[in-house]
């Protein structure tokens, strides 16, 4: 079950939107690069390890202006259309 | 002659047999002819130099209307041998042969040259003798677009019997993309079909109707060439034009300061060089 | 809480458009195809890709864009697999080392028609780039509609079969995905039952337009609106509006547009750009010479010289007004009727992108009847819902707007 528990601005919806995306590229990078390119294969290990973290940090820091409602077990979505957070049980 | 219907007759650069110029004699009609041919001399003559080189030990007689066609190159390098020109003719018009080849290293010196020129005119004027030339002057006068308006105002008939919108497309027989650029538009047996005529009407043509570079020839076989459309100026030409007619705006300036001419007449200040800049994002 | 999940929109209208034609052959032989130089000769070499590739991406400051769609055309791309999974590679690799801004915002984009969908190589591509993709398969409706005008190259047999056996497949890997239907004259006295085909397969969104070319016959427009109606029915009746969508139907269509207000060009031509297999640029696929009856291709650069921006100018300064002729510009249902500068091209008088074609003329007039029956019966359906139980009235009122 979903439901709409709070939103974020257009701006808080862009930087989250923009690591949703790294991060999905680094992923889809990762099944193609290999230590072979030891340069560019180390440039993204440590940035995979750097957008993970800013990822988390964004919910974290937004759950800390917000508040929103959680539950054992959920999760929170974001609707990149509508900026609204659905906490999904 | 009806419907107010002018003829122009480009003369070629050897003499033409005696019937001919009979038969040219009978109509009202003005002759374009290149300024080393012999021909008949005519205040109404247009007389048309091409190059710079050998302007000097030419004799421009008093009130001539000249043509001057020369590469850009020639313009920013030769500005001196233009100049020498203003005090001898009544009008001169200055056609650059290759607009579509500048680059934007060029357009300081064109500035330059241009201002080189404002100051030869400002002195005519300032003299009493109120020289014209396309580059400089056309600007103040106007409050409208005055283009060439080919395919609209005028018409061609090539030695072939043929009509085409402009010399130009007769003569070019050059492939810019998008198929044959020397295309016909009827001919004497059939008449005039100009298909998508409206083309060739400002109120067709999306950047030149927001400008107000007016005195802008608003070439449509250079607009072919370029831009493959012939109501599309290419960037080079918007920015050429621009710089003429801000350095108009400059003279026009100098000129309401030293004579008491052109009082109230007035060419704003603009912040582009290009239309495309300011076109409406709909 | 655990991790959280994010849906997956994508951010159209900000992206750009860039097209590799990656193959001019194909398996079908669509009578409807506007590809006239279809051929199974011309194959873009990786070289050609990857300097186009090199050239884009080395010259952001001619495509400021924020976001890009890489999309790859046939023919049929997916005979191609193998070239473009290379070149996807090479593009996510690029993007990534030059600290190009489309590495955070990209996708490969695909029409397909679904033959070979199924086939390992094209799943593995998939399932290799799923966060990036965009898959639309063309299934023309019913097997007698498709097989109408798609069909095999060579023994002209119908490709139907061999193309829903795929839509399951592609419904588990793309469940919001949606195709493109085409109408010709031949096919429309069976669009009805093909768009209520279409939905009964799962497919929930169902863009469909009728072809620009001049092929309309007499009568047509009458036939073309009956069938409209009659699907508008089946939608109300048995209450399709609310999970499925057809194109046909939009409230925003059939209006006067005040010249003042809405002169904005249709199409998306020149803010596109498209690449053949000699490194040709195009303005859009539809002025590569094999899109072309009649034409010369409509060349705006190389990978090697760069763009040559005056031959886009025409593209940018474009607006509606200029192209239009008067009985456009007062037509009174005008809004959502559609135009494609590569066909305006095509079929002009002289070589010019000013020129709009009105042969899909009659047929915008009888969808904005039809459209217009559709919105008459709906709002007509609401309100007698709302009569019968308005507690109800916030939630369809909410689902008529979300349909808009």
């Amino acid at each position: 079950m979903k439901r709409i528990v709070g939103s974020v601005t257009e701006q808080e919806k862009k930087e989250i939107q923009q690591l949703f995306e790294r991060r999905n590229g680094l992923n889809e990078l990762a099944k193609i690069l290999n230590a072979d390119n030891d340069a560019l294969y180390q440039k993204l290990i440590q940035d995979m390890g750097e957008t993970a973290t800013k990822f988390q940090q964004w919910w974290d820091c937004m759950y800390e202006k917000y508040k929103w409602e959680k539950a054992e077990n959920g999760n929170w979505e974001i609707n990149f259309n509508t900026n609204e957070i659905l906490l999904v049980e | 002659m009806k419907q107010n219907l002018s003829v122009q007759i480009v003369f070629p650069s050897y003499e033409l047999p005696k019937e001919y110029l009979t038969v040219i004699g009978q109509i009202d009609h003005t002759i374009i002819t290149e300024s080393t041919t012999p021909t008949l001399s005519s205040k109404n003559s247009i007389y048309v130099h091409s190059g710079l080189t050998n302007l000097p030990q030419f004799d421009f007689l008093k009130d001539l209307n000249v043509v001057i066609r020369c590469k850009f190159s020639e313009i920013i390098h030769g500005g001196h041998l233009i100049a020498s020109v203003f005090p001898f003719v009544r009008r001169l018009n200055i056609v650059m042969t290759d607009i579509e080849v500048i680059n934007g290293e060029d357009l300081d010196g064109y500035n330059n040259t241009l201002n080189s020129l404002s100051d030869v005119i400002l002195k005519e004027y300032v003299r009493g003798h109120f020289v014209q030339t396309n580059l400089l002057t056309d600007r103040f006068m106007l409050d409208e677009m005055n283009n060439c308006n080919a395919g609209i105002e005028t018409i061609t008939l090539a030695p072939d019997g043929k009509f085409y919108i402009c010399p130009a497309f007769y003569f070019d027989s050059g492939d810019y993309g998008l198929g044959d650029s020397c295309f016909n538009v009827g001919d004497l047996e059939n008449g005039l079909h100009i298909p998508n005529i409206r083309l060739y009407d400002l109120e067709h043509a999306p950047l030149c109707r927001i400008c107000d570079a007016y005195q802008c020839k608003r070439c449509v076989w250079l607009n072919r060439k370029t831009t493959y459309e012939v109501n599309t100026p290419s960037h080079e030409q918007c920015v050429i034009t621009h710089i003429e007619r801000n350095a108009s705006r400059s003279l026009l300036k100098r000129i309401q300061e030293k004579t008491t001419l052109l009082p109230n007449k007035v060419i704003k200040e603009i912040n582009y060089l290009d239309p495309f800049d300011i076109k409406p994002n709909y | 809480m655990s991790q959280q999940t994010i849906f997956l929109p994508w951010q159209e209208g900000s992206a750009k458009s860039i097209t590799f034609i990656v193959t001019k052959d194909c398996q079908l032989a669509c009578k409807y195809c506007y590809l006239v130089g279809k051929n199974s000769k011309e194959r873009m070499p990786f070289e050609i890709a990857k300097g186009a590739i090199d050239y884009i991406l080395h010259h952001e400051e001619i495509f400021p864009d924020e976001s890009v769609v890489w999309e790859f055309i046939g023919g049929e791309p997916f005979l191609e697999i193998e070239l473009i999974d290379k070149i996807c590679d090479y593009l996510k690799i690029e993007m990534y080392r030059l600290n190009h801004h489309w590495f955070n915002s990209y996708r490969f984009s695909f029409s397909t028609n679904g033959i070979n969908y199924h086939e390992p190589r094209v799943q593995e591509f998939i399932h290799k780039n799923i966060n990036h993709l965009s898959i639309g398969i063309t299934i023309d409706g019913t097997q007698k509609k498709h097989d109408l005008n798609r069909i095999y190259k060579g023994n002209g047999k119908g490709t139907y079969e061999d193309v829903v056996k795929n839509i399951p497949l592609w419904l588990r890997d793309f469940p919001y995905g949606g195709t493109k239907v085409t109408v010709s004259s031949k096919d429309i006295p069976y669009i009805k039952d093909s768009i209520l085909h279409l939905f009964s397969l799962g497919i929930h969104e169902v863009s469909i337009n009728c072809v620009f070319e001049n092929v309309w016959q007499e009568g047509d427009d009458i036939l073309f609106e009956d069938q409209l109606c009659d699907l508008a029915d089946e939608i109300i009746d048995l209450g399709l509006n609310e999970d499925y969508q057809c194109s046909f139907f939009n409230d925003q269509i059939g209006k006067p547009l005040d010249p003042t207000l809405f002169n904005q060009n249709w199409c998306g031509a020149g803010k596109m750009l498209s690449i053949d297999a000699t490194g040709n640029f195009y303005p859009c696929t539809r002025f590569a010479q094999y899109s072309l009856r009649d034409k010369h291709a409509w060349i705006v650069g190389n990978i090697y010289d760069g763009i040559d921006q005056n031959k886009l100018r025409p593209f940018l300064t474009l607006d509606r007004l200029t192209q239009s002729p008067d009985k456009c510009i007062k037509c009174e249902v005008a809004s959502g009727c559609a135009w494609c500068q590569g066909e305006n091209y095509d079929a002009a008088d002289t070589p010019t992108i000013y020129q709009r074609s009105t042969a899909i003329c009659k047929m915008h007039k009888a969808r904005v009847r039809a459209n217009n029956y559709y919105w008459n019966k709906l709002h007509r359906k609401l309100g007698i819902e709302e009569e019968k139980t308005s507690k109800h009235k916030e939630s369809m009122c909410s689902e008529y707007n979300s349909y808009c």
